[in-house]
C-alpha cells in the first residue's frame, strides 16, 4: 500500500508545485469571491425567480458548493486532463512501464492524484465561502455543518467522477486531446441538462446539485403560493438591477438513497477504471509510432564531406515573410489532419447558416477548436526546445514574435473568411472590423499569457470559459462583435488589442534582455 | 577575428556561480573546452552565443561588446546547443529554411546551400520526411546543418558528438577541421578523444573556473614523466585508487593492467607516453 500512496503523493506534489497551479489557486479564490454576490452587487449567481436566500450559513455553504460543483466540473477537467500525457512528455513513461506497478494501480493513482488536485481547489473555495459568510452574513449564526455537508455530498463526489472521466478519456482517446476536450464539453452539457422527475432520479444526478435546487424552488413556491414552475437561474447573470426578495433557506435533509448514491458514484468510477485497464497502452504506442520510421532511415546514416568554403554563398535577408510562411505552416500542420474536416464543416456552416447564428454560435466554436494551435504560439519554442535557436536569431522580437502573432491571426481570419465575405458583401464593415479585432484579441491574449506564465494551460482554460460564455450570450465576454459592434465597442476592443500586443512585446523584450 | 572573454562570471544565487572570473582570448582556429559535467562549459558557450548574459565581465567580438550588441554576434554565429529540439511537423528543408529566415539569410543560393549541406550530412534521402520521425543522430546532423547555414565566422558546438556513432564522429572531426580554416570554432566535450585530434588550443575547466589553457603539448607537459602502467591484483584496486589517479584499467588474466598517474610509482611500473586524457584527469582531480 505504501508504494501506491507514495506514487499518489509524489504525482500530486509534482503537479501542484508549479507557478501555473499557484495562479490557478489565485484565480479560484477570485472566482469563489464572486460565488455569493456582495449585497449590492448587480449580478446574481443562484436566483429563483425574484428570490435569493437570506445570507445565512446554509445559503453560503450550499450556493458555493453548487457553484463549485458546476464550474469546477467543467473547468477542472481541462486542468487535469493530461496527467498520463505529462508522463509521456516528461519521458518517464518507459521507466514507469518497466516497473512493477500494475496498470490498474497506475490509473487509479492518476485518478486519485487528479482528485486531490481538484480537492485542493475545492478546499480553497471552501475557505473563501466561510470568509464570505463573515463578510456578508445578515447577523445569522455560523454553522460549520452547513458548509461541510454540501461540499462532502455534492462537490467531492462530482470532483471524483471528473477525475475518473479525465483518466478514462486519456486511456480511450490517448493523444487525441482535442477530441477529449470536445467530447467532455458535450458530456457536461448533457449532464447539466438532466432533469430528475422524482426523488429516486436525484441519485442519477452526477453533479448532485439538482436536489438542492429543486428544494430551493419548492421553498420559493411555498412563499409565493404558486404551483407554477419558478424560473431558476444558475450561473452569472449580469445586470440584475432589480433588488431580489429573500427567503430563508436552511439546508437540505438529504435522503438516504441520495447519500448512498453519492458513494455509489465513486464506486462506479473505480469500476470504470477497472473496466478500461485492459485498454491502457502502458506507453507502448508512442514508442511504436517512432521506431518504424527511424529504423528505415538509420541504415543510411553516414556523414560525407562538407566543405564550407565551396558551399554557395547566401545573401542577407531580414524580411519577415519567410518566417511568417513557416509559422503559418506550423500552425496549419499542428494536430491531426482529420481536425481540418471539422474546420471545413465549420466554414461551410459559416457560409450557409443565418449570419446571426453563424456569427454568434459557429464562429466562437470554430475559433475555439483552434485552441491547441494558438495556445502555445509564444511557448512553442521552449516546449520544442528550439529556444536556443530562436532567442539567438537576428532581432527575435521585431521579426519572430510579429510573425508568430500575425500567422495565428491570419489562420483565424482564414477560417472566418466565409462570414467575413458575407458581412462584407452586406457592407457591414464595422462587423468585419470587429471580427478582425476579435481574432487579434484572442491571439494577443494567447501570446501575452504564454509570455507571462510560460505555459498554455491558463489560456486554454480562459479561452474555454470565454467561449462557453459566448455561447450562452454573455455580452461582457463578446470579443468578436457577435452581439454588439458599435463604434465605441470597436474602439474599446482595438485599445484592448493594442494593450495586449504592447504588453507581450515589452515582456518578451524584458525576458530576452534578462 | 578576435573573441575576448574578460573576467566573465555567471552568478545564479548570491554565492552560487555557474562560471567564475573566466578569461580567455580566442583567435582563428579550434578551441577545445574540456571539463567534467557541471564544469561550466555550457554556461560559457551560452553566454558567447548571446543566449545568456554574463553577471560580470565582458565578452567582445572584434572589440564589440556582445552583451550590448547581441545582433553583431548573431549575424556571424553558428551555434549547436547541447540540448536542442526541432519542430517535428517540419521536414529538414522547411526547418533549415526557417532557421535561415531567423538568421536573416536568403537569396537564390539559399536552397542550393541547404541541399548541399543536407547532402554532405547525408540527410538528403530523408529530407522531405517530418523531423519528428528522425533518430537522435539524424536530429544532431540537422543541428549541425543549421549551425553552418549562414557562413558563420564563429561556430560553437556544445557536445556535438552526442548521438553520433564512432565512424560519424571521425567524419565530424574532419568537418570541423575544414571549418577552422577561416573562422573560430569552439568545441566543448567531456570526451577527450573528440578534442585531442583537432583542437589547436585546449581549455580545461572545473567547477566554473578555468584550470589551464594552452596548446596540447603545454597541457600534456603537466603529466610528463608521471604516467605509468602496472599490473595489480583485482582486490587491490580499491586501495590502489586511494593512493593514485587511475586513468584506466583492463583485465589481463587474473590481474588488472592499470594506467595511473603518480610522482612516486610503485615497483614494476613502466613509464608511458602521456596523453591529453592523462593530463585532463590529472588536472581535474588535482584542482
Amino acid at each position: 500500500m505504501k508504494p501506491f500512496t507514495t506514487i499518489i503523493k509524489l504525482d500530486y506534489l509534482q503537479r501542484t508545485r508549479s507557478y501555473s497551479f499557484l495562479i490557478t489557486l489565485c484565480a479560484s479564490l477570485a472566482i469563489a469571491y464572486t460565488f455569493v454576490p456582495e449585497p449590492n452587487a448587480n449580478y446574481s449567481t443562484i436566483r429563483i425567480a425574484d428570490y435569493v436566500g437570506v445570507y445565512n450559513s446554509a445559503w453560503f455553504g450550499y450556493v458555493t458548493a453548487i457553484m463549485t460543483s458546476a464550474f469546477l466540473s467543467l473547468i477542472g477537467f481541462y486542468l487535469i486532463n493530461s496527467s498520463i500525457k505529462t508522463d509521456i512528455d516528461n519521458r518517464v513513461g518507459h521507466i514507469i512501464a518497466a516497473t512493477r506497478i500494475s496498470n490498474f494501480s497506475y490509473l487509479l493513482s492518476k485518478v486519485i492524484s487528479n482528485f486531490l488536485v481538484l480537492l485542493t481547489i475545492v478546499g480553497t473555495v471552501f475557505g473563501m465561502s466561510i470568509l464570505l459568510f463573515f463578510l456578508y452574513n445578515d447577523g445569522f449564526s455560523f454553522y460549520l455543518i452547513q458548509f461541510i455537508k454540501p461540499y462532502v455530498l455534492i462537490t467531492c463526489p462530482a470532483m471524483f467522477i471528473v477525475a475518473v472521466i479525465a483518466v478514462v478519456f486519456e486511456v480511450v482517446f490517448e493523444k487525441y486531446t482535442i477530441l477529449q476536450n470536445i467530447l467532455f464539453f458535450f458530456l457536461f452539457s448533457l449532464l447539466a441538462l438532466f432533469s430528475p422527475k422524482n426523488e429516486n432520479q436525484y441519485a442519477l444526478d452526477l453533479f448532485g446539485n439538482k436536489t438542492v435546487l429543486h428544494q430551493m424552488e419548492n421553498e420559493v413556491r411555498t412563499i409565493t403560493n404558486s404551483d407554477q414552475t419558478t424560473k431558476l437561474s444558475i450561473g452569472y447573470v449580469l445586470g440584475n438591477v432589480k433588488k431580489a426578495n429573500t427567503f430563508e433557506f436552511n439546508g437540505v435533509d438529504f435522503s438516504t438513497s441520495f447519500i448512498i448514491s453519492r458513494f455509489v458514484w465513486i464506486l462506479i468510477g473505480i469500476g470504470i477504471i477497472v473496466g478500461i485497464t485492459p485498454l491502457f497502452h502502458r506507453f507502448k504506442r508512442k514508442e511504436n509510432n517512432n521506431t518504424k520510421e527511424t529504423a528505415v532511415v538509420q541504415k543510411r546514416l553516414r556523414i560525407k564531406e562538407v566543405l564550407l568554403s565551396v558551399l554557395p554563398k547566401t545573401n542577407e535577408n531580414y524580411g519577415v515573410l519567410p518566417l511568417l510562411r513557416t509559422e503559418f505552416l506550423l500552425l496549419f500542420r499542428k494536430g491531426k489532419k482529420w481536425l481540418w474536416i471539422i474546420n471545413i464543416i465549420g466554414m461551410v456552416l459559416l457560409s450557409i447558416l443565418p449570419i446571426k447564428v453563424a456569427h454568434q454560435m459557429v464562429l466562437p466554436i470554430l475559433w475555439f477548436i483552434q485552441v491547441h494551435r494558438i495556445s502555445d504560439i509564444t511557448t512553442r519554442e521552449i516546449t520544442n526546445n528550439v529556444h536556443y535557436f530562436t532567442f539567438t536569431s537576428y532581432k527575435p522580437i521585431a521579426r519572430l514574435l510579429v510573425s508568430k502573432i500575425s500567422s495565428a491571426i491570419i489562420l483565424l481570419l482564414c477560417l472566418a473568411t466565409p462570414l467575413l465575405l458575407r458581412v462584407g458583401l452586406l457592407s457591414n464593415f464595422s462587423l468585419v472590423i470587429a471580427i478582425v479585432l476579435g481574432a487579434s484579441f484572442i491571439v494577443m491574449t494567447a501570446a501575452l499569457l504564454g509570455v507571462l506564465f510560460k505555459g498554455k494551460k491558463l489560456f486554454e482554460v480562459l479561452f474555454f470559459m470565454i467561449t462557453y460564455a459566448n455561447i450562452n450570450g454573455i455580452l461582457f465576454l463578446d470579443y468578436f462583435g457577435g452581439f454588439e459592434h458599435t463604434n465605441f465597442y470597436i474602439i474599446r476592443l482595438a485599445t484592448l488589442v493594442m494593450l495586449l500586443g504592447c504588453s507581450s512585446f515589452l515582456l518578451r523584450r524584458y525576458q530576452l534582455k534578462k | 577575428m578576435k573573441l575576448e572573454i574578460q573576467n566573465v562570471s555567471k552568478r545564479y544565487q548570491r554565492n552560487r556561480y555557474g562560471l567564475k572570473d573566466f578569461s580567455i582570448t580566442i583567435e582563428k582556429g579550434i578551441l577545445g573546452l574540456l571539463g567534467p559535467n557541471g564544469a561550466g562549459k555550457s554556461t560559457l558557450l551560452k553566454m558567447i552565443a548571446t543566449v545568456n548574459k554574463p553577471s560580470d565581465g565582458i565578452i567582445s567580438l572584434n572589440k564589440n561588446n556582445i552583451a550590448k550588441d547581441a545582433n553583431y554576434m548573431r549575424k556571424q554565429l553558428g551555434f549547436l546547443p547541447q540540448d536542442f529540439g526541432v519542430y517535428p511537423n517540419l521536414n529538414a528543408y522547411e526547418f533549415l529554411e526557417y532557421m535561415a529566415a531567423m538568421k536573416g539569410i536568403g537569396g537564390p543560393n539559399l536552397k542550393p546551400r541547404i541541399h548541399q549541406l543536407l547532402e554532405g550530412l547525408n540527410l538528403i534521402d530523408t529530407a522531405k520526411k517530418p523531423i519528428g520521425t528522425y533518430s537522435g543522430g539524424m536530429k544532431q546532423r540537422i543541428g549541425i546543418a543549421q549551425a553552418l547555414l549562414n557562413s558563420p565566422k564563429i561556430i560553437i558546438f556544445d557536445e556535438p558528438t552526442v548521438g553520433l556513432d564512432p565512424e560519424e564522429r571521425v567524419r565530424f572531426r574532419n568537418l570541423i577541421s575544414d571549418l577552422a580554416n577561416d573562422c573560430i570554432v569552439i568545441l566543448s566535450s567531456h570526451i577527450v578523444s573528440d578534442i585531442d585530434t583537432i583542437a589547436d588550443q585546449v581549455a580545461v575547466m572545473k567547477n566554473g573556473t578555468l584550470i589551464t589553457h594552452g596548446n596540447q603539448e603545454n597541457i600534456i607537459s603537466n603529466v610528463h614523466d608521471k604516467v605509468y602502467e602496472t599490473s595489480i591484483k583485482k582486490e587491490e584496486l580499491g586501495t590502489f585508487k586511494l593512493n593514485h589517479i587511475v586513468v584506466s584499467t583492463s583485465r589481463k588474466n587474473e590481474n588488472l593492467l592499470v594506467r595511473y598517474i603518480t610522482t612516486a610509482p610503485i615497483a614494476n611500473s613502466i613509464r608511458q607516453v602521456a596523453t591529453l586524457e592523462d593530463a585532463y584527469l590529472y588536472l581535474t582531480k588535482n584542482n
